[in-house]
Formats: structure tokens, sequence, C-alpha cells
């Protein structure tokens, strides 16, 4: 059977980072079998079969959309499994307590559920109504740069809403954009650097193009602020050296991070505005009532943020052993588009290589963002007078001056710091 | 001279003039609707698809009864009355006229009959009973059809060479009866005299029946069946000369390089159909027309006078009542309605009303391998189907022409009993972008023959019901 590449997410359009399989493997059912990038994130593919690897139809790098023959498959048996389709919630308990949803949806990056408005790329009409049709042709639409949703992508009127809501976004970007002052576009650096001396040229990986791109966007168009601050790690480092025995012998290792979160989700709830985020096209500030908190992993192939769900219901336990869990995925390459969605706020924890207080950029459309340096032995001045050893370790925040003022701000950062000096015992207990 | 105004004028009743009168006075309009015949319905109602439907469906009665011996019902020979036929076709078509002219009336459409001329790009003279009357209009619909073609070699004068006007007056029941032209009206017709009793011949000069739009596997059950209720088809084959012999009329014709004479009773040329508006005074507007007599339109249904559109047969393309009808909106949308409406982008469905019926929608098999489109083509044999095995009528095939990466419906095409009715779900189908996956999943009910539509796309995949096929990889 020929294995066609799925709804990603909602990412349309991709391309192959990398094959993981190769013609003769003998793969199960849901084992990822190529990986692909998409604006978003790089999703592993898995096999909705379990089967023997015929011929590989895809190359690395190749733009692939979905139906896409990826590979052929024989011996096929067995029931196929559900494809990692974006954002499939982990079932809660029936009895927990009532969820909540955001009050609106915040404005998604347009990058990743259309294919770009490019005259030059028109694709085959998709099947519509005629009213769908007539619609398109009023307003001037052409069909073919929308992906439908339905069967055979059949674009439906909600297709049709969702691509123009994308379109006006679009436009109010690129007006917000035009009005602000001369030196936002730059003169492409294109320089012969080997005159100068001996190079070697690599050319940019897609993940780091959208890195760039979406770093560049985030430090443009919002106005960052960094806040700086020591937070005394001895409670933390004793609680630590007390449990640590106790959370192995649970399958977990208790590094500093999960107390951060911890106390990060407390401070949050203290501090609704931080886990916020901006609609800028319905100018009005949505309020999360979920914690999903992002971690920065630092992998080979560069940076990448997948989200740790709802903090504030897991325990310590639970949250230090998602986290190993999260890591590896991260560096196995194994995360999906619904791995890295949903994020309110972002931790880029860079203690365990070290270094002190860095400013990071916030990742958009989140408003704020915690950097942690490498904790290290200070004198501190004691109430008393005294000078002792502390193990401090250097926090920044970095938050979006349009939404949190300075003053907010510095009561974050000493909240922050205090949920961690005071970190409760009842809270590492198991 | 006394001046009418109105807002739209539009020149012929039939399916497509009509229909945009009632538009647009629906929009609000004030219309009046020009109509040189006495009775509204145009050539649809009064000397086309109506009247040939009647007449097919009461000769129908004879071949059923004449088919059911060997179900255990027996029947003598049918006694035909063509006069108490003629009345009761003449019935309908009266009660279809009066319902139109009532509709206008509710509507407040002023229907004015007379013949309609051009004095210029925005003054109609109407020649009717009570003199001559002068309408002017802020915009015109011309939407005066077309009339069968005579050639002059074949225009003898004679009222036995007929065309499907006169042929659907059934003047009598000829014994020996030549069809010239084996297209859907010629065949249609055929199976009328056929069954009334005549011996039909049919003179055909393309390699097929039907030529042209269904794909082969559709005509070959019709060309099947009028094989046995037909005396003979003759394919590639030409009129060379007709003249009048007596009661009879000589006909030398010319077949796989022979030259054959014969007498016939009547013939009926069925050739095609030609433009009207040859005299209505469109040269003193700005409209201009094709060498063959169509009017020029663009995709709004616009002429090139800015006063003046044409809808139906006279704006060319597939000479068929509902295209008129679409057109007609179209066409109104523009003048009259909010928004811009273009002539594109939707389908046509045709169906011919042979026995069997042969229907077709969208993409034709033929077509895409004309044009090069890719397809898949998924079919359903009737032999399978119950309901046609209780019908007797086995000889039938649904197919779906598919888009082969999304499985999207492009195109349908059935041949067999109640095709023309089937066919409907062909052109939802195609019009709303369903897949061969959604035909497969919506349940039709059974026993009828509107399974086979599910079942072909069932088919395609390899899981119908009723026919075993190769089971589809990567499904």
């Amino acid at each position: 059977m020929d294995v066609r590449l799925p709804n990603i997410g909602e990412g349309a359009e991709g391309s192959v980072v990398s094959i993981v399989v190769k013609p003769g493997d003998t793969i199960t059912a849901g084992q990822t079998i190529i990986e692909v990038e998409t604006g978003k994130a790089i999703a592993g593919v898995p096999s909705p079969t379990a089967g023997v690897v015929g011929e590989i139809k895809v190359t690395q790098g190749q733009k692939v959309t979905p139906g896409t023959v990826i590979l052929t498959l024989t011996g096929a048996a067995g029931a196929p499994v559900a494809t990692t389709s974006a954002g499939a919630p982990t079932a809660k308990p029936a009895a927990a307590t009532p969820v909540r949803r955001a009050a609106a949806p915040i404005v998604e990056d347009d990058e990743d559920d259309l294919p770009v408005d490019d005259g030059a790329n028109d694709g085959p009409i998709p099947g519509a109504s005629p009213y769908v049709r007539k619609v398109a042709r009023d307003l001037g639409i052409k069909l073919s740069r929308i992906r439908g949703s339905e069967s055979g992508g059949r674009v439906t009127i909600e297709d049709l809403g969702r691509y123009i809501a994308k379109l006006e976004r679009k436009v109010i970007r690129a007006g917000r954009y035009a009005e602000e002052p001369k030196g936002l576009s730059f003169e492409p650096v294109n320089v012969d650097f080997a005159q100068y001396g001996p190079v070697s040229s690599e050319p940019l990986t897609p993940l780091r193009k959208i890195i760039s791109a979406r770093m560049v966007e985030n430090k443009v168009s919002l106005p960052h602020v960094t806040q700086f601050d020591e937070v005394d790690m001895t409670r933390i480092e004793s609680l630590r050296a007390a449990y640590k025995a106790a959370y192995e012998k649970a399958g977990a290792k208790l590094s500093p991070t999960p107390f951060i979160i911890k106390a990060l989700v407390t401070t949050l709830q203290k501090h609704p505005r931080f886990n916020s985020s901006l609609n800028e096209v319905a100018e009005a500030l949505i309020l999360k009532q979920y914690f999903h908190i992002g971690i920065a992993v630092d992998t080979d192939a560069g940076l990448l943020v997948p989200v740790l769900r709802d903090a504030n219901k897991k325990t310590l336990l639970e949250i230090a052993r998602e986290l190993s869990q999260i890591a590896e995925k991260a560096r196995d390459r194994k995360l999906g588009a619904a791995d890295m969605q949903g994020g309110t706020f972002t931790i880029s924890n860079q203690g365990a290589i070290g270094g002190g207080h860095f400013t990071p950029i916030i990742n958009k459309p989140e408003v704020a963002i915690l950097g942690l340096g490498k904790t290290c032995a200070k004198p501190v001045v004691t109430a008393q007078g005294a000078i002792e050893a502390r193990p401090l370790m250097p926090i920044t925040v970095s938050y979006d001056h349009r939404i949190i003022d300075g003053g907010s701000a510095a009561r974050f950062t000493v909240d922050l710091v205090k949920a961690l000096q005071e970190f409760p015992e009842a809270d590492v207990k198991l | 001279m006394e001046l009418i105004p109105t807002d739209i004028v539009v020149v012929g009743a039939g399916p497509g003039g009509y229909a945009a009168a009632f538009y647009a006075a629906d929009l609000g309009k004030k219309v009046i609707l020009i109509e040189q015949d006495p009775r509204l319905g145009g050539v649809c109602m009064n000397r086309g698809c109506i009247p040939s439907k009647a007449l097919l469906n009461a000769a129908h009665a004879i071949d059923t009864a004449r088919e059911s011996a060997h179900r255990g019902i027996f029947f003598g020979e049918p006694r035909i009355d063509i006069d108490k036929m003629r009345a009761w076709k003449e019935s309908i078509l009266q009660k279809l006229g009066s319902g139109i002219a009532g509709l206008a009336r509710m509507r407040g459409v002023t229907v004015m009959h007379g013949k309609g001329h051009f004095e210029d790009s925005s003054t109609l003279r109407v020649e009717t009973a009570e003199g001559q009357k002068y309408v002017r209009f802020d915009k015109a619909i011309v939407a005066v059809g077309s009339r069968p073609a005579l050639p002059r070699a074949f225009d003898l004068g004679n009222p036995r060479v007929m065309t499907s006007t006169e042929a659907l007056e059934i003047p009598e029941i000829p014994e020996n009866l030549l069809i010239i032209g084996g297209g859907y009206i010629g065949m249609e017709l055929g199976s009328v005299y056929a069954s009334l009793g005549s011996k039909v011949t049919v003179i055909e000069a393309l390699d097929s029946i039907l030529a042209g739009g269904a794909d082969p596997d559709l005509v070959r059950p019709v060309a099947a069946h009028a094989k046995k209720a037909f005396k003979e088809i003759r394919l590639k084959a030409k009129v060379l000369k007709m003249t009048s012999a007596g009661k009879q009329v000589k006909v030398v014709s010319e077949h796989e390089g022979k030259t054959v004479e014969e007498l016939y009773d009547r013939v009926l040329v069925s050739v095609g159909r030609v433009p009207n508006g040859q005299d209505m005074g469109l040269e003193n507007t700005k409209v201009e027309r094709d060498e063959k007599g169509f009017i020029k339109i663009d995709e709004r249904m616009a002429s090139t006078d800015p006063n003046i559109y044409a809808i139906g047969d006279i704006a060319g393309g597939l000479m068929l009542a509902h295209k008129a009808s679409k057109e007609a909106r179209i066409a109104v949308d523009n003048l009259a309605g909010e928004g811009r409406s273009v002539n594109r982008d939707y389908v046509i469905p045709a169906v011919v009303f042979t026995d069997p019926e042969v229907a077709w929608v969208g993409l034709t098999e033929q077509e895409a391998k004309q044009k090069g489109i890719a397809v898949e083509v998924a079919k359903f044999p009737w032999g399978a189907s119950g309901r046609a095995l209780t019908l007797d009528r086995v000889d039938g095939l649904t197919k779906l022409i598919l888009e082969p990466e999304t499985h999207r419906i492009l195109g349908v095409g059935i041949v067999g009993h109640g095709a023309a009715e089937l066919i409907g779900e062909g052109a939802v189908a195609v019009e709303m972008g369903a897949t061969a996956h959604d035909l497969a999943s919506i349940v039709h009910p059974h026993p009828t023959l509107s399974e086979t539509v599910m079942e072909a796309a069932e088919s395609f995949f390899g899981y119908s019901t009723h026919i075993h096929t190769r089971k589809r990889e990567g499904h």
C-alpha cells in the first residue's frame, strides 16, 4: 500500500527534514517514518499500519503536502492507528473540575495553515459547493489558494472565512509595519567574506530559517523590557537533597526545573496578565485559565519549545517525569506539531550550561518569558549584616511592555523569587 | 408614437425567456415579455422537450405490453388513435402554457404577443394583433431560441419531409420512416415512431449514433436496443438526394461505397438546429453575431451592445432548456441583482430520452482523454442491481469519473432505465465537490437504481457489496 502524508496538524505544507526508515525495514503501526517541517514545528509522521518498507518516494528537503505518497509498505496488516493530528486533547477525568475554555482563540501566526497567496503558485481548483464558489468569486478570492478541510480537499464556507480572516490579519500586520519608521527593511548582507580569509558555507536548514524569521518578528514587533533578579536557591537545594532519592525511586529526576515550573505557575496565578495574549485584531487581552509552560530545549538542530500542558494541575513528581520525557522527545526529534502548540509562558533555562543574566526574546503571542542562568555560590549580605556564601540563580523576565507595566513586572519578579525561596515542602512530599 | 417604458424587455418566452422575465420581476423590475406564439413556453414546451416526452411515455406502454408476455401477462395488439394521442399531448401543453401565463400575471409581468423588432438599442417595435407597439427599455434580454435545421437540398416543400416540429404533431404513422441524423432528436423520435409501428431507418454520417457527447460505453446499450427496435441503423452513411415521388419520397444515399435508392413514406430531418434572430432588427443595435448567427456574449451574458443581453440557444453553446434557464439567472443577476454573476464554473447535465436513457454530467471519460486530463473511472454494471432485474432492464451502466488524487467526482455518466432522473444526484455530487468516498458513505434506498451510484463508488474502493472488484491499494 501507499503511505500518504496525513494532515499534519494545522500545517498544510512542509518539507521533509529526515527519512527515519529505509527500504526493507519492518515497522510497526505508529512508528515514525519521516519528519516533516511545517511553519510551526517538526513533526514525526507515523506509519498508519505495520509492514515492511518497500520504496521510499520522497527525498530530504522535498516539499510535501497532505496526500503526497511517502513510501510503499508491503505486508501491511492490522488496524490503522490514528495519525498525530494537532491538538488531540488528553482525556480528562469525567468528575474533575469543569474545564473552562479560553475566552476566545488568540490570533494564530498565519504562516501555517494555508499556502501563501503567490499568484504563480495557483494549484488545482479544489472542490466546493456552488454557493462557496459564488462567494469566493464575488470576493475575488481564488479557491485554489485555500486548503479545504473536507473530503478530497473540499472547501467549506468556514474554510473560506478562515482564509479571509487570515488575509485580514496579514493586511493589518502589513499596515502596522508600513507605519513603522524606516530602518526595518535592511539591506540584506551579501558580502564575499572569502576576500578576508578562508571560509566555509553551510545552507540554512528550514528550521533555522523559521527560527530566524520568528526571532526578528518577535524582537522587532514587541517592545521588550527585561527585569533582572537573583534567587537564593538554598531552600530548593536542600529540598532537592532531601527528596532526590525518593523521586529517583519513583522514576523521576529531581532537577531545579520542576521547582521553577511549580513556583512560576503559582506566580502566574497571582499575576494573570503574564499568562495572557493580545488579540491584535479584536484589540482584546485574552487571559488564559490554563497554564501550558513552554520549555526551550537546545537540540542539535536548533531551538525547539515543547509545551508542558496544564502545569497547574500536576504534582511536582508528574512535572519532573514529563519534563524528562519532553526533553528526550525533543532531542530525538519526535515532537509533533501538537506538542509545541498552545504555550502560555516560556522558560529558557541555560543553567545547565552556564552563564549569568541574559535577555530572552518573548515567544509571541505570549507576553513574557523567563530566562534562567547558572546557579553559583556568591556572597550575600544577610539581614543581620553578615556575609554568607549562598547559591544564587540569575533570573530575567522579558515582558511585552504594551501589556505589562514596569511596576507589574517588578511585583511579578519579586513574587517569583519569593515562591522559589519559600517553596512549600508539602508540594515536594510524595 | 407612444412609447411604453419598461426596465427590462425579454424577447422570447421559452424556458430562458420566461425564467428571465419572472426572475427580474421577482427582483422588483418592471418587465415586458414578448412572444410571437399565442402560447408561452417556447420550443421546449410546444415543439420540443415536453411533447416528445409525452409521446415517448405514450409509446412506452406499447413496448411494455409487448414485453410483458414472458412475465406471464398477455395483451392483444394495441389499437392506436393518433388523434386522441395528439389531443392528450396537446392538453398537457395547454396546461403548461396557461400555467406560465398565470405565473406571469401573478408577478405583474406584461406579456405582449407579437414579433419583436429592434429599432435601436433602447426601442423595440412589437407587431401585435392590435397593431404596432413601441417598447422603450433600459435593458433587453434576447431569448429567441433556435429552430430545426432544414438544409436546402432536403427542403422539397413536401410535408412528407418533416423536421422535429412536424414529427411531434404525428400527422400519421408512416409505414417506412427515414430519419436523417442519429443524434438525440432523431433517436428519441425514432423510438416513438418505432413503438407506434413504423419501420424506422436511421442514416447517420458519423460512426456512431449519439456521437460527440456521451461516452461510447454509455451509447452501446442504446445502439443495441435500437438495432432491435428499428429496422436499420446505417452509420457512416450520407443522403445524396431526395425527391418527391407521389405519396412517397425517393431517397438516394451512400453507404459503404454503394449508392442506394429507396422509397420512404416520410422522412424526418434531424441534422441539428440553427439560431433564430435573423429578422428582428439586431442590425439596428450594436449586437454582433458570429458566422453561424449566434449572438456574441461575454461571461455576464451581455452582448456587444451594453443594453442587450442574450441567453439560451441564441447565445450559442449547448441547446438545452435548463442551460437557458441558468443563463437567465446569470443575465438578470447582472442586470438587476446584487453582485456579479458569470457564465462559467457550473456543469450542465445532458439527458437523452432514448430507450434506455443516457445521461451525463460534468467531465466524460472521452473528454478527459481528449483534453489529456488524468482521471480514474469507477463503474457499476446494472446486471448486479436487484432493482434493474425486477424491471427487466439490466442494460445499464453507472460510471463515475474521478480525480485520481482526491477521488473527487468530476463527472457521472449513466445509461439505463430512468437515467434521466438518476443524473440529478450526479449533478449534486459534481457541483458540491463530493468525492467517491462521500458517495460510498451515503446510504441509498434499497431496492432502487440510485444504489448503482453508491455501488460504483464502492466498487472503486473494492468493497462494493454486489460486485466483486480487485481491491485498490492504499485505501
